[in-house]
């Protein structure tokens, strides 16, 4: 519920259904009924965080409690942020509409590094002070969860805890030391000591970094009794742990507006450019019958006619096939479309695919990611462009005439054959589509060719790898683009400013946090939106601070350098990762963990088992 | 297959919902309901579900049609208890008949709208000068459509208006020209009411009832 305040000036924003609240299974609670209340905050616009499949999560599972109450929290767009500054109104949760100040536990989740300055400008928005240490009482604790707190550092004095790995089981293990904390009125330190001894929990005040003259790290001590190396969150088993059965039925039209329900966590491809693939090790499955239990409740919950099925590789589900031939009959039947993204095209069975078209028909996307053999067997995406072609082939002769291909620039080892060789692949499959023998008369074929550029991670074998400057990326783009020689391919390209800033937060350190608050005090904000991202605005932040950011990008670090995420632990061991990192330079591919075990090291996480180790599952 | 005319009502902050996201909310509430619905045939099969005069945003709505049609056997009584049961917040089906009229039959709406000003003596003065501007025949104000921008006198589009000031708010009743040939928003006629005396107000407006050209209701 929108603060009454608020309410006059709806109709001089955009899209005002971004602020109302009062959704469809939306969780309403009495506050004086509960102990504990979690402003669950996306650092970005209504339509964005609305999409993401780990809010609904959390947001389920915090409310499944009686003695808590979650609510989301967006940030505001600039126009109505504008309004709320000048009236006085503080950010608000969306359910109560209460100020997110009075409540005990602000939860951000961050998927991308350039949602940072957002969450400055929300704890701003919210009457509270940036830095935790300026917030002296034991509530609001500030915490934050995603991919990018896999290395915190630059954002580290601004949370007070950060959980690194699967949120399920800590989120409630949080909650319940807090609710004791708070009953026996401890004060904050109290319950921060206490909260680091619980599996998973990152409290960044409590460990000092010392740096060496040139600028890498020296160590990182921890104190307060804090363990030396935080290890992530694991959640063994999906089929018992805690999934959502209803969503929150936006209004407004949002990115991602369907049933989406996870068929397992982690990946067995290890494509060395890819951290997600990396940071959800082990792989673990959930049961084609729990998955399906689970659509099947979201889709009458909701009304939605569309289901994703999300993982990072789609076909290497075990329980696939079992799981389709279940779902389809009523799926058909309710016209609800199923849609499989990630689906990778070697595994992938044409009668499977047919059936799955018989609502609607989707586009087809490939991510060969490289355009030569040479090159993507250095990032290990194993995918031949024969396989490419051939299942292009058949999609062309089942009425397709439209193709996605995803690739990426930037990576270790690339030369311009590489380059060149993105176009020669997107011109064979133009060809592919004219030698067909029963081509549609009077039809054309369209291939768009979208190209990224790679932002080495943490907890990837590219870890230590330079990445290129924004000019030489521009300088690779354009080069592309004059090897393409025929108009049914189009290129689309990123602004490499966007993967610049997105690599020094990446791989960045505690100093940064200084630049992030000068640009956010200068204005920056919304920096994933190309239309906020102000280049200059960060490049003086940077100058004001003494910071060369190319020292986080452009540089290439040795393996015995101290990285500033050393003491995360996420399973996969570092020597594991230099291995991978080796093979890279000399182009060997390494094979999935389900052909041979690769000794990554995660499965330590897991009490010793991989999914991949132990019988199928199905 | 038949077809049945749904009437709702769109009330509270679902007025901030805009016509096409009403479209999805609707589509996704007859699912949730399990109204059996007719779909229509061909690569992309969808119910067919028509909202016969789209409501601005930021308008209320106490009686709003849109025309389903379905397949299968429920009574009118069970469709508007299944979808009242399944629609959010600030959504309602009041009532549920068959079609009599075609959409194209819808001429004028009926409106009461409420201007909150910030002073007794605003409201006053407004309503006075409100009721001459309309007794005078001519309110000129740039109307945009598919075609363009062209200034239109207001007055010939309004048959029915009256006001009343009380405390700070002034309280009109109006009939107004609506439909798929012409149609005048309401917003369109306060703000141009407002411009004429320079004055500022909050604006409140509910569409009470749709009419056909002999201002009988639309049914």
């Amino acid at each position: 519920m929108i603060p009454k305040a608020l309410e006059p000036y709806l109709m001089q924003v955009q899209k005002p259904g971004r602020y109302t609240g009062g959704e469809l299974n939306s969780v309403i609670k009495n506050k004086a009924d509960v102990a504990i209340r979690y402003a669950f905050c996306f650092p970005d616009t209504y339509e964005i965080g609305m999409s993401h499949l780990g809010m609904k999560i959390l947001y389920s599972l915090v409310n499944a409690r009686p003695d808590a109450w979650c609510e989301r929290v967006f940030a505001p767009w600039t126009d109505m942020e504008a309004i709320m500054r000048a009236h006085g109104i503080p950010l608000y949760a969306h359910e109560s509409g209460d100020p997110v100040r009075e409540f005990d536990l602000i939860g951000f989740t961050m998927q991308y590094e350039l949602s940072y300055t957002n969450v400055l400008n929300m704890l701003d928005l919210a009457g509270l002070p940036v830095c935790a240490a300026d917030r002296t009482a034991l509530t609001p604790i500030v915490i934050a969860g995603g991919a990018c707190v896999c290395n915190a550092e630059p954002m580290a004095p601004f949370f007070d805890i950060t959980l690194p790995g699967d949120g399920e089981e800590v989120t409630n293990e949080l909650i319940d030391l807090l609710k004791e904390y708070k009953a026996k009125g401890a004060t904050k330190r109290e319950f921060l000591e206490a909260a680091a001894q619980i599996k998973g929990v990152y409290v960044p005040a409590l460990y000092d970094v010392s740096y060496n003259a040139d600028g890498t790290v020296q160590a990182i001590t921890p104190t307060g009794g804090a363990p030396e190396k935080v290890e992530k969150r694991n959640v063994a088993d999906l089929d018992t742990m805690f999934a959502p059965t209803e969503f929150v039925v936006p209004f407004l039209e949002v990115v991602h507006d369907r049933t989406t329900v996870e068929i397992f966590r982690g990946c067995i491809r290890g494509c060395r450019f890819c951290q997600a693939g990396f940071l959800n090790r082990p792989l673990r499955e959930k049961s084609p019958q729990t998955v399906e239990a689970q659509c099947r409740a979201i889709c009458e919950s909701t009304g939605y006619d569309e289901i994703s099925l999300c993982s990072l590789s789609t076909s290497d589900y075990h329980g696939l096939e079992a799981l389709l031939t279940h779902m389809l009959p009523w799926t058909v039947e309710e016209k609800i479309n199923v849609s499989l993204p990630s689906l990778r095209i070697d595994n992938f069975p044409q009668e499977l695919m047919e059936q799955l078209n018989a609502v609607r028909r989707s586009g087809l996307t490939f991510a060969p990611e490289a355009g030569t053999q040479r090159l993507r067997d250095v990032i290990n995406k194993n995918i031949t462009e024969e396989a490419v072609l051939s299942t292009a082939a058949q999609a062309f002769a089942g009425g397709w005439t439209a193709v996605k291909l995803y690739f990426m620039i930037g990576l270790p080892t690339e030369t311009e054959a590489d380059i060149r060789g993105i176009a020669d692949l997107a011109q064979a499959v133009v060809d592919a589509y004219y030698h067909q023998e029963n081509k549609p008369k009077g039809k054309s074929v369209s291939v768009s060719v979208s190209l990224a550029s790679l932002v080495p991670k943490p907890f990837t074998p590219f870890q230590w790898e330079p990445q290129d400057r924004p000019e030489v990326l521009i300088e690779k783009q354009n080069f592309l683009i004059s090897c393409v020689k025929t108009r049914k391919v189009s290129v689309s390209r990123h602004v490499p400013w966007t993967s610049f800033l997105e690599g020094v937060f990446a791989r960045g350190d505690r100093r940064l946090a200084d630049v992030i608050e000068t640009a956010w005090r200068k204005g920056c904000h919304f920096d994933s939106w190309e239309e906020c991202l102000d280049r200059e605005k960060w490049m003086e932040s940077f100058a004001e601070c003494g910071i060369d950011p190319y020292f986080y990008t452009a540089r290439r670090r040795s393996f015995d350098e101290v990285l500033p995420w050393d003491h995360m632990d996420y399973g996969v061991t570092k020597r594991f990762l230099i291995r991978e990192n080796e093979k890279a330079h000399r182009a060997e591919t390494t094979p999935s963990c389900r052909e041979h075990c690769a000794g990554c090291g995660a499965n330590r996480l897991n009490g010793g088992v991989c999914n991949e180790i132990r019988p199928a599952v199905v | 297959m038949r077809s049945v005319r749904l009437w709702y009502k769109k009330s509270g902050l679902a007025i901030y919902t805009s016509h096409l996201d009403m479209n999805r909310c609707f589509t996704r509430a007859v699912r949730r309901a399990r109204i059996p619905l007719w779909y229509t045939e061909g690569f992309n099969p969808h119910p067919y579900m028509t909202f016969l005069l789209p409501l601005p945003l930021g308008q209320t709505g106490l009686r709003e049609p849109i025309d389903l049609r379905i397949e299968g056997e429920i009574t009118d009584e069970e469709i508007r208890a299944r979808m009242n049961a399944a629609l959010p917040e600030g959504l309602e089906i009041v009532d549920v008949t068959e079609p009599a009229q075609k959409a194209n039959e819808i001429a004028a709406a009926d409106y009461t709208i409420t201007l909150t000003f910030d002073a007794p003596g605003e409201a006053e003065g407004f309503a006075a000068g409100a009721a001459a501007v309309m007794e005078s025949g001519e309110l000129n104000a740039e109307k945009r459509s598919k075609r363009g921008v062209k200034t239109v006198n207001l007055c010939t589009l309004v048959h029915r208006f009256s006001c009343a000031a009380a405390d700070c708010t002034v309280q009109i009743a109006a009939t107004i020209a609506a439909g798929s040939t012409v149609n005048l928003n309401a917003e369109l006629l306060v703000q141009a009411l407002l411009a004429a005396f320079a004055a500022q107000a909050r604006v409140d407006i509910t569409r009470t009832a749709l009419l056909c050209a002999d201002l009988t209701a639309f049914r």
